[in-house]
């Protein structure tokens, strides 16, 4: 099966008063049909970035899509006109954002707002894109859906101004569904609900969702696939099962070590392990030198790391089975597999 | 949040009321701030000046007949005096001072409103695309708005209008060419603010062109502070506009509030009324659009208010 979204080498360089930084250094992804990507990585790691690129959004200036492609369904959209990306955008791929609270537009209704989405790409009259908003809005599991429509976003608990997200996100069938950060900003009972209700959207449209974030929980909840993201690079890459049961990346390894225990292994309060974290934080992307980026921080650091950067090199399998395999950019990764 | 004194009493979770009437009634940021400004007493009461004087102005000169370029009395004659020719007195010539404020009411508004109109019409332009698109576009825009800001405003407008001969019109765009530049910046900072928010992004990632977002995204959200701002530029430019008639530079050829102060004000040591009334019509005039306009403020942002 051909992805349906593909970025390839993609490298994004940002204007700064320290001159010229690299956010993206080259990172390749694939987004396969109906599946989804999960993308990991502190704040600055630049998984956003890379949701943006996907969008066309770039800030320019200060951003710069320096090189690369991004190819969705065949066409290289870091190529496609100003016109064709907006064509695109909203109704091919689309977008769900991290703050339900300031994403929707204060003076409008719901239903206004999601119309509009739909009368953007569509031709239909204000009336049917309102139904449309309403049913919409009855898909993504908001009661009384008529009566919600003509509701102000202020009017609206955050969990409900997510799923009018939502609703607004998949108004005209999107291939794609970026949701950079979906349940950041919202308390973990409505989050798990979130996380229902995009599954349940996966399944009714067979929608492809990449799902930025930086809680390892929400990918062991969601993502079929997983990159997990270091200072501009992916540096480890695989099916989430194997990546959460047997991380090759230290930093990754880090991640999961992050995930607060709960339930029965939490149960007794003297075997409780102390929550772990990882030390340091990421280098500033201007002050990055030519070895391993994770360098500073990384338990199994030695010489190699600081002077040659680790490729990101398939791991434990033929390379040609790269895509669903299991890919890490680690010298120590490596060495172990060589021992 | 809702109006408490127009709801019905809740009916304790009444289970699923279906198609029963709407327990929660939609309502609009505007709306919202409409019901604030209703209770605020200041700018009732500036609304109700406000509302006066156009009645007057509305209905007046069905009760005072008298053309108020035609002589009706002796020069001078003080108020009260000859209640049945001319009841506010005359001016300098002889005419009908009450004649004179309700027909010169008009224009003098009229300046003021078009010039508002002009001033926020300019200035929103300007703001919107320099906040808006910032880089060079915002560097350009800034540099001719500094350059009008830096211009002595009267000065400038008295140069306009001697060059463009006084009348209604050019005096109108006299006053709105050299008073946009503050709402410029006050749009452009608005934009600035809102361009980084959540929701324009999300319009963006919708499909959305940049001139929809301006207009149906940012502008909305921008307005309230420009209300206030047009509002208030409403009272500034008749005042200008009765600085520029005070200076001589009115339109000649149409009764206005400020045409007659400056046509009396030689004669202000042997006579003050047919100077003070219309200043006194204008201070009124001024003072409730003011209030208004503070009142307007206060709905818009209401966690300033009780300060």
């Amino acid at each position: 099966m051909d992805p349906l979204l593909s970025v390839r080498d993609l490298k994004v360089e940002f204007d700064t008063r320290h001159g010229r930084v690299t956010a993206l250094a080259g990172i390749s992804l694939d987004v396969m049909p109906g599946e989804t990507l999960g993308i990991v990585g502190e704040s600055g790691c630049g998984k956003s970035i890379t949701a943006l690129a996907m969008m066309g959004l770039i800030p320019n200036p200060p951003g710069h899509l320096t090189d690369g492609q991004i190819v969705f369904e065949g066409e290289d959209i870091t190529r496609a006109s100003p016109r064709r990306m907006r064509q695109l955008r909203g109704r091919d791929i689309s977008m769900i954002f991290q703050e339900p609270m300031t994403s929707l537009n204060p003076v409008f209704t719901a239903g206004d707002q999601i119309a509009e989405a739909i009368m953007l790409h569509q031709d239909v009259s204000k009336k049917e894109a309102w139904e449309e908003a309403v049913e919409l809005l009855r898909v993504v599991g908001i009661p009384e859906p008529r009566r919600r429509a003509a509701s102000y976003p202020h009017e609206m608990s955050g969990g409900m101004r997510q799923r009018v997200m939502i609703a607004m996100a998949i108004s005209c069938r999107p291939k794609v569904l970026i949701a950079d950060e979906p349940t950041t900003a919202l308390d973990v009972t409505v989050q798990a609900q979130i996380f229902d209700l995009m599954r349940d959207i996966q399944e009714k449209f067979g929608v492809a969702i990449v799902m930025i974030t930086h809680d390892m929980g929400a990918i062991a909840e969601m993502a079929d696939r997983v990159a997990v993201m270091y200072a501009g690079r992916v540096i480890e890459q695989g099916r989430a099962d194997d990546i959460l049961d047997d991380p090759r990346h230290p930093y990754t390894s880090g991640l999961i070590g992050c995930i607060p225990a709960l339930g029965r292994e939490a149960a007794s309060a003297e075997r409780l392990p102390p929550l772990a974290e990882i030390p340091g934080v990421v280098p500033p992307l201007h002050l990055l030198g030519a070895g391993c980026a994770f360098a500073d921080r990384c338990p199994l650091v030695h010489d190699r790391c600081r002077r040659e950067r680790p490729p990101l090199a398939p791991h434990g399998m033929a390379a040609q089975e790269f895509l669903g395999g299991h890919a890490v950019a680690c010298h120590a990764a490596e060495r172990e597999i060589a021992a | 949040m809702t109006d408490v004194a127009t709801n019905p009493p809740q009916t304790a979770a009444a289970p699923a009321p279906a198609a029963s009437g709407p327990a929660v009634e939609a309502v609009s940021p505007l709306r919202e701030s409409l019901g604030i400004f209703l209770k605020n007493r200041p700018a009732l009461v500036g609304t109700a000046i406000l509302a006066i004087i156009l009645l007057a102005l509305l209905y007046g000169t069905f009760f005072v007949t008298a053309d108020p370029y035609e002589i009706v009395w002796a020069p001078m004659t003080p108020p009260f005096e000859e209640p049945d020719y001319a009841l506010l007195g005359t001016d300098y010539l002889g005419r009908d001072i009450l004649a004179g404020l309700l027909t010169g009411g008009w224009p003098t508004l009229a300046v003021g409103a078009a010039a508002a109109l002009l001033t926020v019409g300019i200035g929103i332009l300007v703001g919107a695309l320099s906040g808006f698109f910032g880089g060079w576009v915002d560097d350009l825009l800034m540099r001719v708005t500094e350059f009008f800001q830096v211009l002595p405003a009267l000065l400038f407008a008295m140069v306009l209008v001697t060059l463009f001969s006084p009348s209604l019109a050019t005096i109108a765009i006299a006053i709105g060419v050299v008073s946009w530049p503050q709402t410029a910046r006050l749009t452009r900072a608005e934009f600035l603010r809102i361009r980084e928010l959540e929701y324009v992004a999300a319009a963006r990632s919708i499909g959305a062109k940049n001139s929809r977002i301006i207009f149906r995204v940012v502008l909305p959200n921008a307005l309230p502070p420009l209300i206030v701002s047009a509002t208030l530029t409403v009272g500034v430019a008749i005042l200008f506009e009765a600085g520029l008639s005070f200076l001589g530079l009115g339109d000649p050829n149409t009764m206005s509030w400020g045409l007659m102060i400056g046509q009396n004000r030689g004669y202000l040591l042997e006579a003050w009324w047919p100077v003070t009334l219309p200043g006194l019509a204008i201070f009124l005039t001024v003072f409730a659009i003011s209030l208004i306009g503070d009142g307007l403020n206060d709905a818009f942002n209401p966690k300033l208010r009780s300060r």
